[in-house]
């Protein structure tokens, strides 16, 4: 089930005063996001990420294009009831301890004061901020913002959630414990919108990417399909191999590089995978492994940024 | 998000500030005014014989109230406009508005619930003041003044009618700053346009531009009009001859103003990006 699907949404920002200038922010982005998926949206500085969210959230208004999400029209207030939101560089009235910020914001969600209390409670212990509930927000370090803003985008047990740069900010145990909440989450049918420069992260945890770049959606697809696009393959063998077969491997291939019991190749397509493992098969070559070789999600997020760029 | 902008205006140091000075006053008063013993018809403030408390037309316990009344309210449009003109541009900051319009809020409740919040802080300050001020008075002097009592809502709703100005310019500049400037210009304004007929009238006999005028001050809050209105509740000024009547006039016209006020930052409130 499509949670949210936008159709060529497309958000120009006018600036200033007198010489009036559009600038464009998102150009006919369409997207589905499924039901249950860490959905991960990447793209450098000015991409359009956050203008994504914001359109989506109706925080911002799209200049042309439709969206919807649960299957009603961005703009309906109905909608928010079910999402939670993690923006980036987040506020909260300094003067608001941890735990009556939670509360407030679960006001505002429509949450009444009756379940407020175990709620509030619980979502500090699961953010690791339990000892600090009495504590006013101003005290609070940037990855204890973040926490905070992670239990108070968690407030309304959301469907839906928006998260932007989750992580920034936190430590690396916070930052292993947070991806697990999120694991955790989807576990139990809580789709998750991802916006994050830490790739790794989203390599790790994401279902699905898009990349934006300029304000288009420039590849979508599985953390696989996006980094396996290379048929290069290491293969390891039982014994080394001859120099005849080495030379025909060499004259069939686009490459192979040769080291003691192993070798690399790169392939057309993969049906020259069975002619490779018919020629050490009959050589009398045993074949004890063969694995695809991925690219990481940032060198494909580099390679395909510079490629836009130079084009 | 509307006991939420109540707790955060009565939070801002003005108004702190307001509520010291308003106790201090209160103190004052509590412990000074007072009748002497062997004259129960003097009013003395710390044993010194003020006056009579009537005096032929001269009556020195209104006197004395239309002076609080004047005084504070002259302090509260000053503070209260200084301590709350921020609160619509801090709910635009980054990180805010994105938090607050992510949730199921309508744009206008958000609006309405921290303007009508912010006025309500200032209108907590007022209360406080007035009916403290009227039971003293009440108390020691048997002077039950109802009219001092019920002008508090006059200067309340004025004060209402007012920061539709500062709300708006705030929204659209969504600076602090120039929301307390405009709104200082605003009150100048505001007294310019009240007495048109004796000064901006004469600066050019047209009468477009006499028309453009009144037209300014009938769609704007009469906010010189509502104070001297609420001060005429409480009596006449002794020392100013020739005092109107009081009126319901300016405080209708400016209800009117004041919604389209709200209505226009609403309309512009729901088409901007954030």
């Amino acid at each position: 089930m499509e949670i949210i699907q936008t159709y060529e949404l497309t958000k120009y920002y006018r600036s200033g005063l007198f010489n009036r200038k559009n600038i464009q922010a998102l150009e006919k982005v369409s997207l589905t996001i499924n039901e249950g998926e860490i959905f991960g949206l990447l793209g450098p500085n000015g991409a359009g990420k956050t203008t994504f969210v914001k359109l989506v959230l109706s925080i911002a208004l799209p200049t042309s294009g439709k969206a919807k999400v649960f299957g009603l029209d961005i703009g309906t207030t109905a909608l928010k009831e079910n999402c939670g939101y993690l923006p980036e560089n987040h506020r909260y009235p300094s003067f608001l301890s941890a735990a009556n910020t939670l509360k407030f914001f679960g006001r505002l969600n429509g949450i009444p004061n009756s379940e407020l209390n175990g709620k509030v409670s619980s979502l500090l212990e699961l953010v690791g901020l339990k000892d600090w509930a009495k504590i006013k927000t101003k005290k609070f370090s940037k990855g204890m913002m973040q926490r905070l803003g992670l239990a108070q985008a968690l407030i309304n047990d959301p469907k839906l959630l928006f998260l932007d740069e989750p992580t920034d900010g936190v430590d690396p145990i916070g930052r292993k414990e947070i991806r697990d909440l999120l694991l955790e989450l989807k576990a139990k049918g809580v789709t998750i919108f991802l916006n994050s420069h830490l790739l790794s992260e989203v390599e790790m945890i994401c279902d699905r990417v898009a990349i934006l770049n300029k304000g288009r959606v420039v590849r979508i697809g599985t953390i696989n399909e996006l980094t396996a696009h290379k048929l290069i393959y290491t293969i390891q063998l039982s014994a080394p191999i001859s120099d005849v077969i080495k030379e025909r491997l060499r004259s069939s291939l686009l490459r192979a590089d040769f080291y003691d019991n192993k070798v690399i190749v790169e392939l057309r397509d993969t049906s020259e995978l069975n002619f490779i493992i018919d020629l050490l098969r009959n050589d009398g070559i045993g074949i004890e492994s063969m694995t695809q070789q991925k690219t990481s999600l940032e060198e494909y997020f580099i390679q395909l940024v510079k490629g836009e760029k130079e084009n | 998000m509307f006991r939420f902008t109540v707790e955060e205006a009565l939070r801002k140091g003005t108004l702190v500030f307001y509520f010291a000075v308003a106790s201090f006053i209160l103190v004052l008063f509590a412990l000074g005014i007072g009748r002497l013993p062997n004259d129960p018809d003097m009013v003395a403030l710390f044993g010194s014989p003020l006056a009579r408390k009537s005096l032929h037309d001269f009556n020195v316990v209104e006197f004395i109230l239309i002076m609080l009344h004047q005084q504070s309210v002259g302090a509260i449009l000053l503070f209260g406009i200084f301590g709350i003109a921020g609160l619509i541009p801090s709910m635009l900051e980054k990180g805010t508005i994105d938090l607050f319009l992510s949730k199921p809020l309508a744009r206008a409740e958000l609006l309405m619930a921290r303007a009508l919040g912010a006025v309500t802080g200032v209108a907590i300050n007022l209360i406080y003041f007035f009916i403290g001020i009227w039971i003293i008075f009440g108390i020691k002097l048997e002077v039950w003044h109802w009219g001092f009592l019920s002008s508090v809502i006059y200067v309340v709703f004025a004060f209402f009618c007012y920061y539709s100005v500062v709300a708006i310019v705030g929204l659209i500049t969504r600076s602090t700053g120039f929301s307390i400037l405009l709104a200082f210009m605003f009150s100048i304004i505001s007294w310019g346009l009240e007495l048109r007929e004796k000064g901006l009238y004469r600066l050019w006999d047209n009468i477009v531009y006499h028309r453009l005028l009144d037209g300014l001050y009938y769609l704007t809050p009469q906010l010189n009009a509502m104070i001297d209105n609420s001060t005429l509740v409480v009596g006449r000024h002794p020392f100013i001859p020739g005092q109107a009547e009081f009126v319901i006039t300016p405080f209708i016209c400016s209800f009117f103003s004041t919604c389209l006020i709200y209505a226009l930052s609403i309309w512009y409130f729901s088409r901007q990006d954030y």
